[in-house]
Formats: C-alpha cells, structure tokens, sequence
C-alpha cells in the first residue's frame, strides 16, 4: 500500500506537463506537428487566462502600481498638490519604530496562525470524518465563525475579554485563578493575544473546509489497500492522508501568512491598535497614517512595503516547495 | 462494544469544538431578541422576553433592498470568480510554458497589497468607467480581489487529478475548451464549493468598497446598510447583533448548500476511480 | 508560433490605457444629469437630530424650487474615509458635515472648502461655537450644535454615602476614596476609545496652566505641550491610574459598545466624565437611570490658574460648502437653512441639544442647566483631539492612553506631544 501512495503522491509532480502526451509517430513530421500544437496551446492559454488577466490586470496590477506611484511623493490623499520625494518616505518608514513594533505584530499573527489555525483546521476536518452520529450538525456549527460578520464578532469578544463583566474572567473565577483576572485587551500585555487568539477562531474553519475537500479527493483504494494490509488508523493519516495533504497544506499556509501579514479587521474594531500602539498591525497603521493622519504618501510605502515583504515571504515558500518536490 | 468505549474521547472533542465555534454564534443571536436596556443590564443573560423589537425595525428599514442588492453583486461576482479563476487555472495547473510560473505569482501578488491602499485607484477608476453610485461598481473590484485565493485553490486541485483524464479525452479527439468544461470541471466540485463558500462569504460582508465606491441608499448592500443601526455616540448592540443575524443566514444556506455538493463530489470521486 | 512579448506587450498596453482613462477623465467634474440641481448633503446625525437635519433640507427644498438634496446619512468612523476619499477623487459632496478643527482645517489648506465669511452671520451664532472652523480670520462653516463636557455622577449613590459634589480637587479625591472602600469603581472610563481619557488631561492641564496654555502651545507663542503644567496633568493622572480610580482593563473598553456605561447604570461605577450627549445615550440606554444622574463641573486645582469655570467642549456638528461644488451658492444657502433658528429650535426641543445659534429656549432643565454652564463658562477649551491638525491629534491620544496605561511617564509623553507639534506646527 505504501508503493501505491508513494506512486500516487509521485504523479503529484509538477513535471505532468502535456510534452509526453504525444510521442511523434515519425521523425519527419515532429517540426510541424510541434508548431501546429505550439500555436493550439498559445490560444489556450491566451481563451483561459486572458479573461481573468484583463479584470485582474485592471483593478490589482493596477491599484498596486499606483500604490508604488504614490509612495514616492508626500501627498494629502485629499487634493493635487503632490510633491515629489523619491525614497523619502521610505527612509522615513525604516526610522519609525511604530512600523516596527507593527512588523513585529504581524510575525507574531503568521507564527500562530499557522500554529493554531492550520492544526486546528486539520483536527476538525478529520474530526468530520469519524464515524460520530450527527454530522451534519457538526459540520454546520464549525463553521459559523467564519461565516460570522467582523463586526459582531468584533463586539462579542470585546465582551467576552471585558474586565468586568467577561466570560473569560468569570471563568477564571470558578476555576479559582482570581490572580489571573485582568481586563485582556486594556493590558499591553495581553491585548495582542487575546486579539490574535480571536483571529485564529475566526479563520480555523476556513482551514477546515480547505482540508475536508482535499481529504474528499483522496482516492478510497488507498485506505482500502491499507485495511486490507491490517494498517491501524494512525498509520492510515501517518502514511496516506498526510503525504497526500501536503500539496494543500502548503498552499494553506500561503493563504495564512499572506493573510496574516495584511489582516486587519478584528484590530480595528477590537482595539484600533492600542492600547500605546501595543496591537498595530501594519495594515492598522497603514490606514491611520492615510485617512487619520492624511498622509496618503506615506500610507501607501507602509502598503508598498508590506507588499514586498509578503512576496518575499511567499518567494521563500515557493522555492522550498519546489525543492521539496526535486527531493522527492 | 468496545468500538462505542473507544468514541468516547472522539465524542468529548467533536462537543468541545462544537461550544467553541458556536457559543458566539448563540450569544450573537440571543442577543438580538434583547432590547438595549436589557443588554446594558446584563450583557450575558438570555432574553427575558423575547423583543422582536429589532428584527421589526429591520423589516420596516430599506433591509430587503440591501438584501436584494447585496445578493446581486454577490452571486454575480462569485459566479464570475469561479469561471474565470477555473478557466485561468487549467494552463497553470496542466499546461507547461514559459510564462507560467511568473505569472502563477503574478496572480499570487494581488493577495499582498491591502486593500485600503487601493481605494483611491479603484475610486477614480470607477469614477471614470461611470459606474460610481450603482451597484454595478463592486463585481470588477470584488472579482479582482477574490481571484488570486481563488485560482491558488483550483490550481492545486487540477494538479491533482490524474493526466489519463485528458489523454484519452484528446484522443477522442475533444477539443480543450470541451474537456475543460465536461471532464474536468465537474471533478473540481470540491474546489468550486470551497471557492464558493469563502468568497460568498468575503464578498457579502465586504464593508470598505462598498462605502466607498457608491453613495446613495438605494445602491447600499448589507454591511452598509446595517450600519444604520449604529448610533452616533452609542452603539445600539442587540440592534446589530439582529441586522447580523439576519445578514448572516444566506451564508448559513450557501454554506449547507455547497458542502452538499462536496459530499456529491466525495461521489464522483469513487466514479471516476 | 506564440511568443512571450506578445503577451509582455498586451498586459503593458492594459496597465497604461487603464492609467491614462483614469487621468484624462479625473479633471472634468464627473457625470452630471442636468435637468434639475441636485445637492449632496452628508451629515453623520442619528434619531432627533436626523429628523431636524431631514426637516431643515424640506423646508430649503419648498423655498428653492427645482432643487433637490440628497441627503445621505454617513456613519461617523466609515465617514471620515469615505470622505477623505471623495475628496481625493474629487468628487465631494455639495455640503458636508465635520467638527471643525484641525480636521476640517486640512481641507481647507488643500483648497477643497468654501470661504463662509461673507455668507454667515456671525451675530447668529455664539463666538465660542464660531471658533473652531475660523481659519486666519475666515470662516468655513457654520455650527449648528454644542458639546460640554461635566462630571456626571450617581445622585443616589452620592447621598447613600454621605457624598457631596465637590468644589475642590482635595474633595474629589476624597470621594475616590470612599467609593474605593465601598468597593466601587470611582469613574468609569472605556479608553480604548482614547477620547475618553483625553477629557482628564484637557481638564488637569488648563486647571494647572490656565485658559491660554493650550493656545500658547497650539500657536507657538510662549508654553508648549511640555510646559511643566502638562508634566503635572499627567503625573495627576498616573496618580489616579495608580489609586485605582478606573475600573479594570479601561484601555480596552469601548465607549460606543456601552463598556463604560454598563458599570455606571448597573452602580458598580459611581462617575463618568463624558459629554451632555450622556444625557441622550442614557434616556436610550436606561430611561431609568435619568432621575440618578447628576454633574458637577471639573474643580479647580489649588493653586493652579484655571477656574472651575471653565470647560472643555466642542462644536457638532458644522456644515461646510466644498470648493468643487458646481452649485455652491445654492449649497451655501442649504448651509443657512441647516443653521437657522428654526433647525436650532427643533433640535433643543427634540433631542436636547445645546445650541450653538443664540436665543434658544429649551424645554428640557437638564438641557437649560447645562447651556446655563455653557453662558456662564468663562472660556470653553475645545477638544485637543479635534482642534489640532490629526496626526498631532493622534499622538495626543496615543501619548495619554498610554499615561493612563501608566506605560509612559508624564515627562515621556508631553516630549513626544511637543516634538510632533514642533514638526507639524511650526
């Protein structure tokens, strides 16, 4: 059974492009043959990515293009008068220790997203395929936190982590921990977790689902091979389900690092960066510096920069997948 | 037996995940039969009696018109989204050219930039194409957005189904529009509920574009219009939690509908085997 | 035979016909239908208010034939970005709504507001209501409402415990600390907000430097904002974070979620130093608690030079005319009528506004003993955080959150205001 998932997991590969799909049947026809499916392919991919690379191009290339424009002025945001600065606010950006602090903040969102949200996701999607009566239900219940707006989860939570009249306060009063009561988003300490651990609530279920349709394209032969070799259930996720889940948990972690780098929400409505800038994310000061501070110059460099920092990021991913793949 | 004995831990994890995904969604819900001086008195008790207050001044407010306009833009973007980001998918995952890997990234880069950055650009655009204060303003910017999460997850389900599909459909001689559309596409079900579901969800509460990009009340979807019951020194809590609630059960039912779907896909992956 | 700089070449073409229609088309003034004018009204009010402002454009809209106003209620945070956005893209609307202040003053430097001078009556108007949207002697909007800012506090918890409303700094901290012993939280505050916690340092700042120390600071002439009185406001309020004077976790509460409000109805807080609108928020939050709540005005500080007579407020809101308005004579005369006596008159007798328009009578006794402190107030500090321009504003509020968070010393936090005001003012 191992064989078959290694073979499976091996056609996997990258390399299943259509170059072997035709064996030229004589030597004297292959150039004409190659050019006639050189050009069928270029209208192929011109008919199936050109739709979406013109919408694409339009609004995202576009708006990122005109973000690096416009961080290479000091501008208002709210009128003409644009005066060129070159690097400037760049230079700026790299002596100001609240970009740092939000950088910071940002690591700290990717390390435990992907350390809480991803396995978190994994347990419930399995957990979604263990023989419990009452599925469904489960199923439907997972998932209502990302289906929940930000804002009530926003409210909600600020409710939940209040000093006073808070559940998790009540609830370290029943199990006698009173010496760990504290108002969570009010304390400079402990307001960048309780916020995070919010964030991770909210996007678990996202993960879920990603693993549960991924978990539902593994081929059943596969288990039912291993059943058949006398394989316990550990050995069945050891060797079949997570080989197999690989390709999806890495494209997960993209979304969650890519993600975490530019989230923003839950922080404005839970705690707007505070308290003394002890929760800003980029993306939290980005938007104070241009539409509080009317620096849409400067704003647009902390985009600018936080673009580039996702790409590299997302660059590092990409080159360790594929070496990952030449190892195999 | 012995099987019951062994689901009992399986059991005391399913119930604990199930009160820690959906207390909040309880209290949010319960919360919005509350009138506001019973939520300021006790934030966390269930409702004494239960006020249809807010759900009645929901109905009487322009709600079916955001309802009705937020559902337009909604399905009409993510329709778009998985058209468009499976079809862009297929030469990415299946076909091999110069250009594919750069421009896989160039897709991946949109992810990167925040969104509000982006408001200007997209204004004055939208200004320009003369689609400011219609509804019609928000499925290019929403489509745009949703695409690169979109085409990462097809792209990775299409790398995953076996090459033999399209062999033999090529020597049947099935043109690749054809085979994308009749083999392939139906084998990605999972991936297009998936993809469905997120950015069903992302785009019916997106907030920012929707300010922004029209003005009038006739023109505001759900998010913008709820805002309404926000005051302007204090916030009106069980008013929103209702507008919320009922914001959010469209999402319950794509959601129920399109895991449906997954669970047909579970079937169609035993047939194609 | 495909190539790559086919493609290279279309995507370029893309990106540059799509920067080019935005650049060529973003000067003419937008689509226009010009069978009738049509003005843009966007104001932030809510309840009673929203009513006078809709009955206010009815009656300009019976006086002014063929003229129609869309009036479209904004929400106050989205509003300020959706604002600023509009500006920007440079389609704003005929009249807006601000606070005049350091906010509305950017866009009056980026030439997008119109100069009222000759248009409003000053006489109309009360002088301190005036002030906040005057800029180098023009005025470039008229207000329509007023805010003060007094203590309010629990009547019937005051006289349970033998509590008198105090007339001296010495008094107040001693009513701390019987609420203290009594297990009560002395004021409640929700500082995640930041605005909130701002109303302790105006106060302890003009008690100790004065009526002018603000001004002399704003207009570089003479103190600054480290002046040795905003050192002391803010050991003051360190000294009060430090006795337990707020309840816990403060600077994570919300004022608009209702935090800070919470504890005072449900009496575990016995004060509150918030706006009038407190008033209005209780009577919807808790019609009952009405008959509890009471106000003193801020005491003095031995020995300092402010009075208890002074206090801090502001003006809401304020309309103003944009410059790009293609009918800015018409948009001024809605800007009148939105001000006018009878809009002034309806608001103070609905939804107990002050008035910032003169010879108001108010139905209300709340209403008519808080304008009476409004007449007899011998200076009105406004808000810092809406007088000065925003990103000194910001660094106001981060600074005195972080005072009350007791994560920077009184020293740190006027330094770092004082650098910002030397690099944004002078």
């Amino acid at each position: 059974m191992e064989n078959n998932a290694k073979k499976w997991n091996v056609e996997q590969g990258d390399d299943r492009g259509s170059s072997k799909v035709y064996p030229p049947p004589a030597p004297v026809r292959v150039d004409q043959t190659k050019k006639k499916r050189k050009k069928q392919d270029f209208w192929v991919i011109v008919g199936f990515l050109g739709p979406a690379l013109l919408i694409y191009g339009l609004y995202v290339i576009y708006s990122i293009a005109m973000t690096f424009y416009y961080s290479l002025f000091e501008w208002s945001g709210i009128d003409t008068h644009m005066v060129f600065a070159g690097l400037q606010n760049y230079i700026t950006l790299i002596g100001d220790h609240v970009f740092w602090t939000s950088l910071q903040n940002n690591f700290l969102l990717v390390a435990a997203s992907l350390l809480t949200q991803l396995p978190l996701g994994l347990i419930m999607a399995l957990l979604l395929f263990s023989p419990i009566k009452g599925m469904r239900f489960f199923r439907s219940i997972y998932f209502m936190p990302f289906l929940m707006s930000t804002v009530a989860i926003g409210i909600l939570f600020i409710y939940i982590y209040d000093g006073n009249f808070g559940i998790v306060n009540q609830i370290l009063g029943q199990l006698g921990l009173e010496s760990w009561q504290r108002g969570w988003l009010g304390n400079e300490e402990t307001a960048i977790w309780a916020v995070i651990a919010t964030v991770c609530w909210q996007f678990a279920p996202f993960y879920m689902i990603l693993f549960r349709a991924a978990i539902v394209g593994i081929p059943e032969e596969l288990y039912e091979a291993a059943e058949m070799d006398g394989a316990s259930s550990r050995k069945k996720f050891l060797k079949i389900t997570l080989p197999l889940l690989i390709p999806t948990i890495i494209t997960s972690s993209i979304l969650s690092i890519i993600g975490a780098l530019k989230y923003f929400d839950l922080i404005y409505v839970m705690t707007d960066g505070g308290p003394n800038n002890s929760t800003e994310l980029m993306a939290t000061y980005m938007y104070e510096q241009t539409f509080t501070n009317f620096n849409m110059g400067y704003g647009s460099s902390i985009s600018f920069s936080m673009f580039i920092i996702a790409l590299f990021v997302t660059l590092i991913i990409i080159v360790f997948d594929q070496k990952r793949k030449g190892a195999n | 037996m012995l099987n019951r004995i062994r689901q009992i831990p399986l059991y005391i994890l399913a119930i604990l995940l199930l009160l820690f995904t959906g207390l909040p969604f309880f209290v949010m819900v319960s919360t919005s039969f509350k009138t506001q001086i019973e939520f300021m008195s006790a934030p966390w008790s269930l409702p004494e009696s239960f006020s249809f207050e807010n759900y009645r001044l929901l109905l009487e407010s322009e709600f079916f018109r955001f309802f009705f306009n937020s559902v337009i833009v909604s399905v009409i973007s993510v329709v778009a989204v998985i058209v468009l980001g499976a079809m862009a998918s297929y030469p990415l995952a299946r076909m091999r050219f110069k250009l594919n890997r750069p421009l896989f990234i160039l897709f991946l880069v949109g992810m990167m930039i925040p969104i509000h950055t982006t408001l200007i650009p997209i204004f004055l655009l939208t200004k320009n194409m003369g689609l400011y204060d219609t509804i019609w303003a928000l499925p290019g910017p929403y489509i745009a957005f949703a695409l690169p999460v979109s085409i990462v997850i097809f792209t990775q389900f299409l790398k995953d189904l076996p090459k033999e599909l399209e062999e033999s459909a090529k020597m049947d001689g099935c043109g690749p529009f054809r085979l994308f559309w009749k083999i392939l596409f139906p084998l990605l079900t999972p991936a297009v509920a998936t993809v469905a579901i997120y950015n069903f969800i992302q785009i019916w509460n997106e907030f920012i574009f929707a300010l922004v990009l029209t003005n009038s009340e006739e023109n505001a979807t759900l998010p913008l219009g709820l805002r309404e019951f926000y005051g302007q020194f204090s916030v009106n809590v069980p008013g929103i939690m209702a507008a919320l609630t009922l914001g959010s059960l469209p999402l319950l039912l794509i959601y129920l509908v399109a895991q449906e779907k997954i669970v047909k896909g579970i079937a169609a992956g035993s047939v194609k085997g | 035979m495909w190539k790559p700089k086919v493609w290279v070449t279309a995507l370029i073409i893309l990106f540059i016909t799509a920067g080019c229609s935005d650049s060529e088309s973003s000067t003419d003034g937008g689509s226009g239908d010009d069978t009738s004018k049509t003005l843009t009204l966007w104001h932030i009010e809510t309840g009673e208010s929203e009513v006078a402002i809709e009955d206010a454009v009815k009656r300009f809209e019976e006086n002014h034939e063929g003229v129609n106003v869309e009036v479209v209620r904004q929400e106050n945070d989205p509003y300020k970005t959706k604002l600023s956005v509009a500006m920007g893209g440079g389609t704003p609307p005929d009249v807006f709504h601000s606070w005049g202040g350091g906010w509305l003053e950017k866009f009056v430097e980026a030439g997008q507001v119109k100069d009222l001078s000759d248009d409003i009556d000053p006489e109309q108007f009360l002088p301190a209501a005036l002030s906040p949207a005057e800029f180098e002697g023009k005025n470039y909007g008229a207000p329509l409402a007023m805010d003060i800012v007094p203590v309010w506090y629990n009547k019937g918890m005051f006289e349970k415990f033998g509590l008198e409303e105090p007339e001296t700094y010495e008094e107040l901290i001693e009513i701390i600390e019987t609420l203290k012993s009594n297990d009560i939280v002395p004021f409640s505050l929700a500082n995640q907000s930041k605005w909130p916690g701002s109303f302790y340092y105006m106060y302890f700042a003009e008690r100790f430097g004065g009526p002018d120390l603000f001004n002399e600071a704003y207009k570089r002439e003479g103190r600054g904002f480290d002046d040795e009185a905003y050192v002391k406001a803010g050991e003051k309020i360190r000294e009060l974070a430090e006795m337990g004077a707020f309840p816990d976790g403060f600077n994570g509460m919300n004022f608009d979620t209702g935090q800070s409000r919470q504890l005072l109805y449900a009496e575990q807080a016995g004060m509150i130093i918030q706006g009038n609108w407190m008033l209005g928020t209780t009577r919807n939050d808790m019609p009952e608690f009405e008959e509890k709540l009471g106000f003193f005005l801020f005491p003095a500080m031995e020995g300092g030079q402010g009075s208890k007579k002074d206090i801090v407020g502001g003006v809401s809101p304020v309309y103003s005319v944009a410059e790009k308005s293609e009918n800015k004579e018409l948009a001024t005369e809605l800007v009148k009528e939105l001000t006018s006596k009878a809009t002034a008159q309806q608001l103070a007798n609905t939804d107990g506004a002050i008035s910032a328009v003169k010879d108001i009578e108010y139905d209300d006794e709340y209403v008519q003993e808080i304008s009476n402190v409004l007449e007899e107030a011998e200076y009105m500090q406004t808000f810092y955080d809406q007088t000065l321009p925003p990103e000194l504003a910001e660094v106001h509020l981060d600074t005195t959150q972080a005072l009350f968070g007791l994560s920077k010393t009184p020293e740190e936090a006027a330094k770092e205001v004082e650098e910002k005001a030397k690099e944004v003012l002078e």
